[in-house]
Parts: structure tokens; sequence; C-alpha cells
């Protein structure tokens, strides 16, 4: 069973790892822990979801239709026709 | 430069066609870099207009295969920097050591509340793209590049010409105001799982009298 300080370390490095911003030997050290400590990795699964999601949402936050309009209207000005 | 009428016609459709397939669908990726540079929304408008006039008339450097989002970022950047001179931000340092054990400790909460499936759940679009626009806007722009549109560290620090200590500090403590704000979604939509929903209390134990009655 991991101490809590073990745990602790671990969870300092969760956006990190996530994000693919610690080094392989680091990475490697972490899955190691998730063999002994499931609730470190459910910590983890957590986060990875909500980043799912939050890239998921991006159809919500595409920009409106009039700043598409200015800028094919700018475009068209300047000689561009597609369809 | 304006295509002349003596353009050979076949070709500039062909560039035409590729530019609107290739560049035009990354017009709101580029706003949102616009619009953390600019700060302002008519600023952004007028940004963006000139970043993809200029990605038009230099079509022809684009290499086809290459990562059209980061070029068209360069030159949005480009263009910013001529036109504006940019306000320097304070550097927000964060412990970002901190922001992460802050995530595991929400993610005890959201099991506590019942809720810590809500990603896989519920489908949270709506109630994050409103969270995300509620953020102040240095948190919202380094979230909406890296955890949308998916530019990297480096890639949003060259954009924004701030340190990647900072847009990482950002990008973190961003998240965090996310997860609090959609929890707290989840909570006050009621959302909870059936099984975390409270039973009836147990019956109390019975009293001595009744035990002697019985």
């Amino acid at each position: 069973m991991p101490s809590r300080a073990q745990c602790e370390a671990v969870l300092r490095q969760l956006w990190p790892f996530l994000d693919g911003m610690i080094s392989e030997t680091e990475r490697e050290a972490i899955l190691v822990h998730f063999e002994q400590c499931a609730d470190c990795e459910s910590h983890f699964d957590f986060a990875k979801a909500f980043l799912e999601a939050v890239a998921e949402a991006k159809p919500y936050l595409e920009v409106e239709g009039e700043m598409a309009e200015k800028v094919r209207t700018a475009l068209e000005e300047a000689g561009f026709r597609a369809a | 430069m304006t295509p002349s009428p003596t353009d050979d016609l076949p070709q500039r459709n062909e560039r035409d066609e590729t530019f609107a397939a290739i560049a035009l669908p990354h017009l709101s990726t580029i706003a949102r870099v616009a619009t953390a540079l600019t700060g302002d929304v008519a600023d952004t408008e007028d940004l963006v207009q000139e970043t993809f006039l200029r990605a038009y008339r230099h079509w022809h450097t684009f290499q086809q295969g290459s990562d059209c989002k980061s070029w068209l970022a360069t030159i949005c950047r480009h263009t910013f920097a001529e036109l504006r001179r940019r306000e320097n931000r304070a550097v927000v340092v964060d412990d970002q050591e901190l922001e992460s054990l802050a995530a595991a400790r929400l993610h005890n909460t959201a099991r506590a509340k019942g809720v810590d499936d809500m990603f896989a759940r519920l489908d949270l679009g709506p109630a994050i793209a409103k969270a995300i626009r509620a953020l102040e806007p240095h948190y919202r722009d380094v979230v909406l590049l890296v955890d949308v549109d998916g530019f990297s560290y480096e890639e949003v620090a060259t954009s924004l010409d701030i340190p990647v200590g900072t847009v990482r500090s950002r990008l973190y403590r961003a998240r965090r105001h996310l997860q609090e704000s959609l929890l707290n979604y989840a909570i006050d939509a009621g959302f909870a799982a059936p099984s975390y929903v409270l039973p009836s209390p147990p019956p109390p134990p019975p009293t001595s009298t009744e035990r002697r009655n019985a």
C-alpha cells in the first residue's frame, strides 16, 4: 500500500502527466503507482474525462455567423471565389 | 495581391477551393487566437479579417499537408504585432503542483456528491461552453487555445508572447475553475446518481420499554 506522501507526489503530477509534459521515467513511475493505488488512478481518470469533455465542447464554441460572413466578404473583395 | 483578370482561371479556382477547404475551417480557432491577443471584440474582428486576407494572398506559400492552424496563428500573431503595441500583462505565478492536487480534491468532492461519473453520463457541452465564456479573459483564452483548439503550451506562449510557465499556470487555474463550475452545475441540476440518493433512515432501535413488551 503506497504511503500518503507517495500518493501526493503522484497527484502533483496529474496535469503534467495528462498533458504529456513529464519524462518517460516519471510517467512509468506513475503507471507503476497505479498498479498499487486505484484511488490515485481514479483521480487521473476523472481529470482525463474532464479534458475530453472540454475538447468535445468545441462545437458549442464556434464563432457566430456574422464574423464568418465579414471574413468571406473581405476575401471576395480580394478576388476569392469558392462555393 | 488581388488577382487580375488575366489570372489563369482554373488555377485560381483550384487555389480558392483549397483555401476554402483547408484554411476557412479554422476561422473559429483563429478568432480565439485573435481574442486572446486583442481582448476586444471589434479589434478581434479586424484582426481575424486581416489574418485571412493575408493568408489568402500568401496561400501559395502554404505548404500543403503542413499544419494550417499553426500557419494561420502565426500570421495572426505577426499581423497583431504590426497593428498594435501589446500591453504587457502581469504574470500570474501559481503553484502548478498544487493545482494538480486541487483537481484530485475536487474529484473527491464529486465522488461524495455522487457526480463523479458526470463526464461519462451527461452531455455537458453547453454547460462547458457557458463556463468557459464566464472565465476571466486570460484564463479563458488559454484553456480555449490548449484544451479546445489543441495548441501546445509552446505555441500559445509564442502566440501570446508570454512565458510557457505562465501558460501552464493559467491553464491549470482555468481547469480548476471550470471543474468547480461543472461540479456545481451537475449538483444543482440534480444529476447525482440514484445510488447516491440517501435511503430512508432505518427505524430507530427499540427502546428498552419496547424490548420488554416484545
